[in-house]
């Protein structure tokens, strides 16, 4: 029986790039002699005498490193390594080290070179994977900051303290300040039977203790944070710091297997890895006390982000960072201008759109946001809503996150609206809609509460999701009219650059690539029966709710990680060159094999829209 | 006397030298039956999956499924069509060419099963079904060696945890949908591989995973070959 017979094997290799696009003899050929391997974390790949050969990751993660050390990509599922050593006996000694344990498909070194001579497609899926990875590893020579990216690829067990200061459930809080103050710690871990069940933090004993005149008697699981956030000692140090950024807590319990911990990571611990961190920023966001100084915090906002392209960060994790930095940056200032004009006089929910909502802001994200009033105001409770939104909005484009050239900020009065009233304007829009005007609404359909009680934004997203599901027509006209932009398929023959303006035979990687994703995405995400924001997110539940191939969401995907990635490092590149944040792309600066990935990748998009059309708009074109 | 003695013990010590190797110096038959129920008294294999583990990976091309043309079921309808590839099939002695070429893999290779009571007693039924030489092999099961591992560890694991899919979950292992005897034994051979990476932190020799987790067996057939 050959391996390509096995029904998993088949299964995996017909829906992983660039095995999939081989034909069967192709494939069988080039699993003759195929193995599969068991990597566990922390080892070294062998990479030499017969085992210098092509492997493909099955299940896992692994880093590939240059020989100094240097990191020059993150792999995962479905990702390749060992080409080079294959191609050209790995001059540059690039080295792979498993991060999670995995499961590794080990391909023979012959079928792998016999199939790149046939097919030109194979061969060449595997000359850009070299070249990218070459373009970084040059990168990862060229910055003083490659230091960083080794940090934040760290194990936590590395830079956690194993030093466990830790009290029992009886144990009372004057027991547990004693053995705090002797340790020289800022928290302590409540234990029982081993297991972690509570944190006690400085903080905690100040605000839950002193400050209300309780007893230092009491048993410490009276005042302890119950079943506290922890990390597990396999995580990276990035884990750490987008799980405390997004948390916005100091000390992360480190746990191994089944709740058992074995030490703690403070922010502290963080920064002494990393002097310009997220975490810090956040903190330091949280700290200030008037926009004048916010301002001054914010300015290392976009350097911070131009760091983590540098440290080739997962754009999806960058995502997840920058949306924790601009919610802080917008809930503090939603508090200040609540010291300022007062308490709110009702409930209301602070609204975020867009890019914002779906966590994939990159430099220079404008802002689009709104807000819910849990009732109609009177006049003067309209009056306090307008001044704090004028207030929002202003501190914000002051702190560099733009106003929106559309004004669809809260400080627009047509944007501050009551739940029902909300419901009224998604309901016109899924209602009496046309193509144009329904484009235009679709940023609001991006959606995520910052601030207030999430409760009613989630209402609002099921009525509207009842609403799409009644109107059949709703989906294919935002289809027809999300599909009418269509990638740049005809690249540097026939390419439809922008043919004026500044940006004259450039690229505009977010609106002629990115955005069809999103809308794409979007459309799919509203034909789910469960809602997602983020692109990729609703990509994956589609392809759950097998409203989409998984073949074809997983390149939509990788389409979506390759655009997002190039238009990162030229933004990048742009504002360390200019200090200004540009999208644009300049195609005489790409290989041409990037040139032709390009060109496959705008044809996923091409392929998706048709399949859109094919879904949601047949029968009414 | 004498003569016999010493050929015994040297035997012996060559079989206790072998044992002493590193795991990965040795051939693993990974193997999963499908039947008709649990008991091997009563009930029939209907198919049996395996693959080989050499020099420490799932060599794939080694996997085979075979379907067993059982009493019950038409000699026509199903037969052995699944192993066109092997000699076997020309042959044309269905339940008897798969048990000799059953065997003939087997040699010399360390069984390998998950839940050795039921897949040890099947085969010891199979063996019964036909005049066969006899075998003798040692064996592993990747279910006791995990509860020898999550025992010694003192972890408790719930009811039905040591079943193929949740062992392989704790080893961060992918969830295959399919249950056949193939699946099984891939899957049951990817965790074989998983326990040994995670064996104490360093590889073990083939006589540490029969101890944890194993033992030595031997198969006949009440009437001896012709």
């Amino acid at each position: 029986m050959a391996a390509i017979d096995i029904p998993e094997v088949l299964k995996f290799i017909d829906s992983t790039p660039p095995f999939s696009g081989l034909t069967h003899t192709q494939q069988k050929q080039l699993l003759s002699g195929v193995e599969m391997t068991y990597a566990r974390q922390g080892e070294k790949m062998n990479l030499e005498g017969n085992q210098a050969t092509l492997h493909l990751i099955r299940r896992g993660a692994c880093e590939i490193r240059s020989a100094k050390g240097g990191l020059v990509d993150k792999l995962a599922d479905g990702d390749c390594f060992g080409i080079s050593t294959v191609l050209e006996q790995n001059p540059d000694g690039l080295q792979v080290l498993v991060l999670e344990d995995s499961l590794i498909y080990r391909f023979q070194k012959e079928g792998f070179q016999q199939l790149l001579q046939e097919s030109e497609e194979f061969a060449l899926f595997f000359a850009h994977a070299r070249s990218s990875r070459l373009r970084k590893l040059s990168r990862a020579h060229a910055t003083d900051l490659a230091a960083p990216a080794l940090q934040l690829s760290t194990a936590i067990s590395q830079i956690m303290s194993r030093n466990l200061i830790s009290a029992g459930v009886q144990d009372t809080v004057q027991q547990a300040a004693a053995i705090m103050t002797e340790a020289r710690v800022s928290s302590i871990l409540v234990l029982q039977e081993q297991r972690l069940v509570g944190i006690v933090t400085d903080r905690d004993l100040r605000s839950r203790v002193l400050a209300i005149g309780a007893s230092a008697d009491l048993p410490l699981s009276e005042i302890m944070t119950c079943s506290p956030t922890s990390i597990d000692a396999k995580s990276l140090v990035m884990h750490a710091q987008t799980l405390m950024s997004e948390k916005n807590i100091h000390h992360l319990p480190v746990t191994e297997g089944d709740g058992v911990p074995v030490g703690m990571v403070t922010a502290a611990d963080l920064l002494r890895h990393q002097e310009l961190s997220p975490l810090l920023l956040i903190n330091q966001i949280n700290r200030q006390t008037d926009i004048t100084s916010l301002r001054e915090v914010c300015q290392q906002l976009n350097t911070l982000i131009v760091n983590l392209i540098l440290t080739d960060m997962k754009t999806t994790d960058l995502g997840n960072v920058i949306a924790a930095i601009s919610d802080s940056l917008t809930r503090r200032i939603i508090e200040l201008g609540m010291d300022r004009y007062g308490p709110a006089p009702l409930p209301f929910q602070f609204l975020v759109f867009g890019s914002q909502a779906r966590k994939d802001q990159s430099l220079g994200s404008d802002q689009d946001n709104g807000m819910m009033l849990s009732r109609q105001p009177n006049a003067d409770e309209a009056e306090y809503f307008a001044k704090l939104a004028q207030f929002v909005c202003d501190g914000l484009a002051q702190c560099g996150i733009r106003s929106c050239p559309g004004d669809i900020m809260a400080s627009n009065p047509k944007w501050r609206m009551t739940q029902e009233g909300w419901q009224q304007a998604f309901a016109n829009w899924i209602e009496a809609s046309s193509p144009s005007s329904l484009l235009n609404a679709s940023i609001f359909f991006d959606i995520r509460c910052v601030y207030g009680e999430d409760d009613g934004v989630q209402q609002l997203l099921q009525n509207m999701q009842a609403r799409v599901a009644k109107s059949s027509l709703f989906l294919a006209t935002l289809t027809r009219a999300a599909t009418v932009t269509k990638p740049p398929i005809g690249f540097f023959r026939n390419f439809l650059l922008e043919s004026s303006g500044e940006h004259k035979h450039q690229l505009d990687l977010k609106h002629q690539g990115l955005a069809l994703i999103n809308d794409l995405a979007r459309i799919y995400g509203l034909g789910c029966k469960r809602y997602h924001v983020g692109t990729k997110e609703r990509l994956e539940q589609a392809a759950r709710e097998k409203l989409m191939g998984l073949d074809v969401a997983r390149n939509l995907m990788d389409a979506w990680d390759e655009l997002n990635e190039l238009r990162l490092q030229a933004q990048r590149q742009h504002w360390q060159n200019t200090g200004e944040p540009s999208a644009y792309l300049d195609p005489s600066e790409l290989s041409s094999l990037e040139r032709k990935h390009l060109k496959s990748t705008f044809a996923i998009i091409a392929d998706g829209q048709t399949a859109a059309l094919q879904r949601y708009a047949r029968g009414y074109a | 006397m004498p003569k016999r003695f010493f050929q015994a013990f040297d035997r012996w010590r060559e079989h206790r030298d072998i044992k002493t190797k590193p795991w990965h110096e040795h051939s693993y038959f990974v193997l999963d039956m499908e039947t008709t129920g649990l008991d091997p008294k009563q009930n029939q294999v209907i198919s049996l999956g395996w693959v080989l583990v050499e020099n420490g990976a799932i060599q794939l091309d080694t996997a085979q499924h075979l379907l067993l043309d059982s009493a019950q079921i038409d000699d026509i309808s199903v037969g052995i069509h699944m192993i066109t590839e092997s000699d076997v099939m020309e042959q044309g002695r269905r339940h008897a060419s798969v048990l000799r070429y059953l065997r003939q893999i087997m040699k010399d290779k360390v069984l390998v099963v998950h839940y050795s009571p039921l897949e040890l007693g099947f085969l010891k039924s199979l063996w019964q079904t036909q005049p066969m030489p006899a075998l003798a092999f040692d064996w592993i099961d990747t279910m006791q060696l995990e509860m020898q591992r999550r025992s010694r560890a003192q972890e408790v694991i719930a009811e039905g945890g040591y079943r193929l899919g949740p062992c392989r979950e704790r080893y961060g292992l992918p969830d295959y949908p399919g249950h056949d005897a193939l699946t099984d034994a891939m899957a049951t051979a990817e965790l074989l591989l998983a326990q040994v990476a995670h064996f104490n932190g360093h590889e073990p020799s083939l006589q540490e995973l029969v101890r944890m987790g194993g033992g030595r067996m031997r198969l006949s057939s009440n009437n001896k070959s012709q």
